[in-house]
């Protein structure tokens, strides 16, 4: 502990930060943060930064405003685009009670308990996210439509290669700090573009996820164009996914890897499997946590809406992918019903949760689906007994508040909060008249 | 020639069976055994062992060696020699006799001049791995020949160097002294082992070459401190080696090859052969425990402390030893893991966790065996290494000279830096040594991994000549070290804190204020410098009352440690100890009774309540020393005591007086019972339901005297004097108005389920006995008096009397005869007041006037054929209303523990609705009041599923206890689950027990009532919810 702190103070001293941010999260899992001075290091580092959290969106409290934020030294980075000299830093923070307890409504917190309650079986969390995002020439006006950046589609090369700038750059400042890129190319919709962060353990992938939405969109910013996480932005574009490869290593070995059994699946991974998928229509709020994310999920362009697994299989919402025999490590299981505006402590945690929950109470897998799911007619599926995810965001409340796991993985304060939150969005949305009504209904009668 | 001795001098001589012995002795495989032979033998600590041990070692001796055995039989009686030697192991130890006898050859271990504790551990290590067929000087010695012949190989030198060691051991005169060396010698030797048994894992582990393995020891291995037989504690810490090819080993590759050799060397170690075992290599210690992988490289291992370790792992790390493998890895490890196990006790948690280790190892003995526990029994090692290691953790993060491994080492420093008495110091270590010589001793004998004292006479018998003491010595000594050991635990971390300002004798330890803080504040007292003041405070002066409470602080000290809040339960201490001054009473009842001290502590440290109550009341003290004292009286013990004060009293001033403070000194009963869990929460409700009936009885009576002393006509010549000599006149009172007044007890006093500070709700109803046209207005005089002095205005938790419940509510008549009552339910009550007749008992009246009451509310509350419509509809409507109008403004509904959401009158409320409704078809409903007794008896007749009423009753009871817990830990009313942590942690830790956090209260107690309200929603909105 001691050496990584002093470690951080003199990288501040060497480096002449002059601000540090304090980086951590509402429910929703909107970045927040706290610049201090350098000054003000060591006191964070041992008592924590008292702010006055009441009007943080669930983190505290009606008369209980007051918040310690304790900064992770290991997540010390410089923030690349605000420059190297006299520059600014961040660091993730824990939000702690002023009696220096972990705050229960810290999603942080959340993601962190149920990786410890793994880790109490031996279990390691580990997550690889495929992030999408759309690039617009200018923000959303009410009236005007979107406009996005090129009109290209799946792995297009873009001639006029500004998208090719921006990934470039957006990868070059991820990677200042330390954030690892696998992969990035151009999606399917126009203006769409999707990053793949490098996997890593699920609290370090929760954090940096964090960062990367703020890097894409500074970056987007400073080239004159607007980045968006929304689920779906445009009705007739395929939905913003967060494709997200989850896998569990036990002793340094890939839990999910068995060498000669069917995909090389092993039986913690065939268990973890069933386990998300049993309590798919459960966490579904959490994966997709807006109004909008269930319209890219009932979109009809490609998203898993059918609760059922297969290898290789893209209609799935849980996919095996094909494995190398020879990589043991690289066993991992795709989990495809997340959204990139999830906050994606809660979902991790809720995934881990589900997948754990299935591994405890040794479920069955049940048949692998072999057809592509969302061409099968609604008998066949019923036929099948593919479950359809929740269609709404009221739905999904619905099965997420009789769930017993998701409130004992989110705590019972985080649980509350985010059915209360949920449902005032879900009524500010169901009072709202659309254009589709009027144009459906103005005239007509 | 054998010799032939009589067995009355064989029996002299020591021997228990003589014929035996006589016999083996004419054997002709004893040959050369001489008169002085047999003499030695008979000093051993067990001479039929001894000479059958000798037999059987001579007949295997004589085949390898007939002219070698007769020479050592025939040096048995001369001491110093090997034959000597032999015999008092063979005396000693049955399982290192059996080596000897199957390897007769290694009686060279007996031989020469040497002191055995003395080899050079490098010496022993080249033995060992000479014996395995490795190099010891390769920079990677590695065994010849396969597994098993070096498992063998290893085994017999093992156990020739081991044979060393006992025979020294056994020859010191004072085996106490040998200790230590003892120990050093057999860990020198486990390491040894450890080093040769690699060397054998590596003959089948492919790629070692690759790996550098660090074997560090842990527990008494690594303090050197080893005992004969123990599982050895290691962790593994592997790194590449630099290679020839100077390509690099991915990590996965590493770490598989250095778990192989790991797993492979504890097999070494632990496989049962021909030869026998070594022992178990534990490497459970290591990072994550049994789930973690068996090896990590150093960085792995830096990681997994930084961030994930608990407090006792550091504590354990701080004996962690190169011992066997890379040596500059071990280093290393030790290095990487200093400034962490330095820190251990500035971190979140470490107050808890040792005492939560306190606890534990209490708790953990089996009961049969906790006094022949040498280990774990009180005042045994156990106590010992804790008290050491404790002090160690405290003052060692400061004061670097503390950082050693061993226990008597850091004894050595903690004596000389002064945080231990040269006195103390000196009896710990003797006691330490002499438990430890007793634990040698035991395990020698069979080369069990045993701690329990036996109990046959034969094998006590032998352990007491084994340690050179008469048989009769050793239970004796063995009870005074135990008890000796037990005291000076707290001797000698709690005492030196009641001197840090008085004058010391010269050999006493003063410690520094800071270093007094340190000691505190590592319990669990949060301002240690005011501790300290109030500490000098209760002991300073030559007072008998200082000179006793000098003596009891260092336990009360610790007491307080294991309540919720110690710094409040020493202040409270304190205020008491000057209230009560220096009565006689008071100091012998807390010297002499251990049970009401640590009572006292206990409710001292988690009541505010009571501890403000103890200064009023402080005689009630004396209940903590006598269950029968302190368990609350019964409904009519409480009646009688009442009338008994009241009878005494001359004016109505006061009896109010005395009323009141009888029922303070009876709620402090009950909260102390509470405090101390005499009594389970439903009594304690029960308690205070007997209670206030009580109090309001005796109210009446007073009441009822003002009146007719007042306004009695027919009796004019009455004396000024109220409630009068004896208690015929009293019971009269009521009779000389002409009035039979009842009281109906409602609501929680109603349900007998009341809180510490609930209202009594009542309805007062009168039937004329003789009053006539006065009747209510007589009436209404006696309960407005009964209010006045009840209700009076006055300091600390007074029970209000209320009556608002009543028909038309504050504006109804204040009594109604009973025919006007009855007439108001029958013709215009409201589906409420019918309701709220469910929770009514008529508690006071004439045995007709109270069935009439009964008859008329059982007409109203338990309606034919269940609710109709419209009063289902009007409850529901109702409920409605109640929740969004009675809870106060601004509070959060999911914490307020009466009205909140799923919370009492949630439950309440759940139950009067299935009640009323099915009532008439299940009569085994009616005539309960009490929440939970109508929630089985709704169960019982299938109204209501046993899984929602188990949820409700949780909900219910969770709220009821924390509310109680929260009035006795603030002294006041507070239907609110606190913020504040401290508070938090005061009401989980009294509720849900000792180990209880903040956010394990909260948490409970947001899940129960949320499954409560699922149910709530269920039953009156037809919401399905969790569990309906």
């Amino acid at each position: 502990m001691e050496r990584h702190q002093d470690a951080v103070i003199r990288t501040v001293e060497e480096k002449d930060v002059r601000f540090v941010r304090l980086w951590f999260c509402d429910v929703i899992g909107t970045l927040k943060s706290v610049a201090i001075s350098p000054a003000d290091l060591e006191s964070a580092f041992e008592e924590g930064i008292g702010i006055d959290g009441s009007a943080i969106e669930g983190l505290t409290r009606e008369f209980e405003s007051d918040i310690l934020l304790r900064p992770d030294p290991a997540t010390f980075q410089l923030l690349p685009w605000r420059g190297e000299v006299a520059g600014t830093a961040r660091m993730m923070c824990d939000v702690l009670t002023p009696d220096g307890q972990p705050a229960a409504s810290d999603p942080r917190r959340v993601l962190k308990d149920a990786i410890a309650r793994a880790e109490a079986k031996g279990l390691e969390f580990f997550t690889h996210p495929e992030i999408e995002f759309y690039l617009f020439e200018e923000p959303y006006r009410e009236g005007v439509p979107l406009r996005p950046t090129d009109t290209s589609g799946y792995f297009d090369h873009v001639p006029r290669a500004s998208g090719q700038d921006f990934r470039r750059t957006v990868i070059q400042h991820l990677e200042a700090m330390n954030i690892q890129v696998e992969y990035s190319h151009h999606e399917n919709g126009p203006g769409q573009n999707e990053i793949d962060l490098r996997y890593a353990d699920a609290l370090t992938t929760a954090d940096n996820i964090l960062t990367f939405r703020t890097v894409v969109k500074e970056v987007a910013l400073s080239m004159g164009t607007v980045a968006t996480f929304m689920p779906k932005p445009m009705i007739e574009s395929p939905g913003s996914g967060m494709h997200t490869h989850l896998s569990l290593f036990q002793n340094g070995k890939n839990a999910f890897h068995e060498p000669g059994a069917e995909y090389g699946l092993s039986r913690t991974a065939r268990r973890f499997i069933a386990g998300l998928l049993r309590h798919a229509p459960e966490y579904c709020a959490l994966t997709s946590q807006f109004v909008n994310s269930y319209k890219r999920l009932w979109g009809a362009q490609e998203a898993p809406s059918y609760v059922c697994w297969g290898h290789n299989n893209r209609s799935a919402l849980v996919r095996v992918p094909f494995h190398k025999p020879t990589k043991g490590t690289s066993s991992r299981v795709e989990f495809r019903g997340a959204d990139s505006a999830a906050n994606p402590y809660l979902a991790f945690a809720a995934l881990l949760a589900a997948g754990m929950a299935g591994i405890e109470g040794e479920y069955e897998l049940p048949e692998g689906a072999e057809d592509t799911v969302w061409q099968l007619t609604d008998k066949e599926r019923r036929a099948l007994d593919y479950e359809p995810l929740p269609t709404d965001l009221f739905r999904a409340l619905e099965s997420f508040e009789s769930s017993e796991l998701m409130a004992s993985t989110l705590g019972e304060q985080v649980f509350e909060y985010f059915l209360r939150n949920k449902r005032a969005e879900w009524n500010r949305y169901r009072e709202q008249v659309t254009a589709v009504e009027l144009d459906s209904s103005f005239f007509r009668i | 020639m054998s010799v032939e001795i009589s067995t009355g001098s064989l029996a002299r001589l020591g021997f228990g069976r003589t014929d035996r012995a006589q016999r083996f002795l004419a054997d002709p495989a004893l040959d050369g055994l001489d008169r002085a032979g047999v003499e030695a033998i008979g000093r051993t600590a067990d001479p039929d062992e001894a000479l059958i041990g000798l037999l059987r070692w001579a007949e295997s001796a004589r085949q390898a060696d007939e002219a070698g055995a007769a020479r050592l039989l025939a040096e048995v009686g001369e001491e110093g020699t090997a034959g000597s030697r032999l015999v008092t192991l063979l005396g000693a130890s049955v399982a290192l006799g059996d080596f000897l006898t199957r390897h007769p050859d290694r009686i060279v271990a007996l031989e020469g001049e040497a002191d055995g504790l003395d080899a050079a551990t490098a010496e022993v290590r080249r033995r060992l791995l000479r014996a395995v067929g490795a190099d010891p000087d390769a920079e990677i010695p590695v065994a010849a020949g396969d597994g098993r012949s070096g498992r063998d190989a290893l085994r017999i030198a093992y156990h020739e160097r081991l044979v060393q060691i006992a025979v020294a051991d056994l020859a010191a005169p004072d085996p106490t002294a040998v200790q230590p060396a003892v120990s050093e010698a057999l860990a020198d030797l486990a390491d040894a082992a450890l080093d040769a048994a690699l060397a054998v894992a590596r003959t089948s582990v492919d790629g070692h070459e690759d790996v550098r393995l660090a074997v560090l020891a842990m527990g008494k291995t690594g303090a050197r401190e080893l005992n004969y037989i123990s599982d050895v504690d290691v962790i593994h810490v592997a790194e590449p080696r630099p290679g020839a090819d100077g390509g690099s080993v991915d990590e996965e590759a590493l770490i598989a090859t250095a778990s192989s050799l790991a797993r492979e060397l504890a097999r070494v170690c632990s496989d049962r052969t021909a030869e026998g075992s070594l022992w178990q290599v534990d490497a459970n210690l290591r990072p994550e425990g049994k789930d973690g992988p068996l090896a990590r490289t150093l960085d792995s291992c830096r990681r997994y402390y930084r961030t994930w370790a608990a407090s006792w792992e550091f504590q354990a790390l701080l004996k962690a030893r190169p011992a066997a493998g890379d040596r500059d890895l071990g280093e290393a490890f030790v290095e990487m893991v200093a400034p962490h196990v330095w820190q251990a006790a500035a971190r979140d948690g470490f107050v808890e966790d040792s005492r939560a280790m306190r606890r534990r190892v209490i708790d953990h003995i089996p009961r049969g065996e906790v006094e022949r526990n040498l280990k774990l029994g009180p005042g045994g090692l156990r106590d010992v290494e804790f008290t050491v290691q404790m002090l160690q953790m405290v003052h060692g993060r400061g004061d670097e000279s503390l950082r050693v491994r061993g226990t008597l080492p850091a004894l050595e420093r903690l004596r000389d830096g002064g945080y231990i008495g040269r006195d103390h110091a000196a009896e710990l270590d003797a006691s330490y040594r002499f438990l430890r010589a007793v634990e040698h001793r035991l395990q020698l004998h069979r080369m069990r991994r045993t701690h329990v004292l036996p109990t046959s006479e034969g094998d006590l018998r032998r352990l007491a000549r084994a340690l050179g003491l008469l048989p009769d010595e050793f239970p004796a000594r063995y009870e005074k070290v135990r008890r000796r050991v037990r005291r000076l635990h707290e001797e000698i971390y709690y005492r030196p804190l009641l001197d840090t300002a008085s004058t010391l004798s010269e050999d006493q330890v003063r410690l520094t204020p800071e270093a007094a803080a340190e000691r505190l504040a590592a319990i669990g007292y949060r301002d240690p410098k005011r501790a300290l003041a109030h500490i000098d405070a209760l002991t300073e002066g030559i007072s008998r009352r200082a000179a006793i409470q000098r003596q009891l602080l260092p336990s009360l000290l610790e007491w307080f440690a294991d309540g919720v809040d110690p710094d409040l339960g020493l202040l409270a201490f304190r205020r008491l100890s000057d209230a009560v001054g220096s009565a006689h009473w008071y100091m012998g009842l807390l010297r002499d009774s251990g049970v009401a001290a640590q009572r006292l502590t206990r409710v001292l440290s988690d009541s505010r309540y009571a501890g403000e109550q103890l200064e009023q009341i402080p005689e009630a003290v004396r209940w903590l020393a006598r269950d029968e004292e302190l368990r609350p009286l019964g409904r009519e013990a409480l009646i009688g005591e009442f009338a008994a004060v009241i009878r005494r009293v001359d004016t109505a001033e006061e009896a109010t007086e005395v009323l009141r403070r009888t029922r303070r000194r009876e709620l402090l009963r009950i909260a102390m019972a509470h405090l101390v869990h005499l009594v389970r929460p439903e009594e304690v409700a029960a308690a205070l339901t007997d209670l206030a009936e009580a109090v309001l009885e005796a109210g009446v009576q007073v009441a009822a005297h003002v009146v007719a002393t007042e306004d009695g006509p027919e009796r004019p010549s009455e004396q000024p004097q109220t409630t009068g000599e004896d208690a015929d006149e009293d019971q009269s009172a009521l009779e000389r108005l002409g009035i039979d007044l009842g009281v109906l007890a409602m609501g929680s006093f109603g349900a007998a389920e009341m809180g510490y500070s609930s209202d009594a709700d009542v309805q007062f109803v009168v039937a004329d006995a003789g009053a006539g046209e006065a009747t209510t207005s007589v009436a209404v005089k006696v309960a407005t008096t009964l209010q006045r002095i009840l209700n009076a205005p006055s300091s600390g938790a007074d029970m209000k009397v209320s009556a608002d419940l009543r028909p038309e509510g504050r504006n109804g008549v204040l009594v109604r005869t009973i025919e006007s009552w009855s007439g108001h339910y029958d013709r215009s009550a409201e589906t409420w007041e019918r309701q709220a007749l469910l929770r009514a008992r008529p508690i006071f009246g004439s045995a007709a006037l109270r069935e009439a009451m009964r008859e008329t509310m059982d007409r109203h509350r338990y309606p034919d054929g269940g609710l109709t419509a419209q009063q289902r509809r009007d409850i529901v409507r109702m409920k409605a209303r109640v929740e969004s109008e009675r809870l106060p403004r601004g509070t959060d509904p999911s914490r307020h523990l009466k009205l909140g959401r799923g919370s009492m009158t949630d439950v309440e409320w759940t139950v009067q609705l299935l009640t009323m409704d099915s009532a008439s078809a299940h009569p085994a409903l009616r005539g309960r009041t009490g929440t939970l007794d109508l929630l089985d008896a709704l169960v019982d007749a299938d109204v209501l599923p046993r899984r929602s009423a188990e949820d409700l009753a949780a909900a219910w009871r969770l709220a009821w206890e924390l509310r109680g817990a929260l009035f006795l830990w603030r002294g006041r009313e507070s239907a609110i689950l606190p913020l504040d942590r401290i508070e938090l942690r005061a009401a989980a830790q009294v509720v849900l027990g000792p180990d209880a956090t903040a956010r394990q209260v909260e948490e409970e107690y947001l899940r129960v009532t949320r499954h409560a309200r699922g149910i709530v929603e269920a039953v009156f909105f037809g919401e399905p919810g969790p569990g309906a």
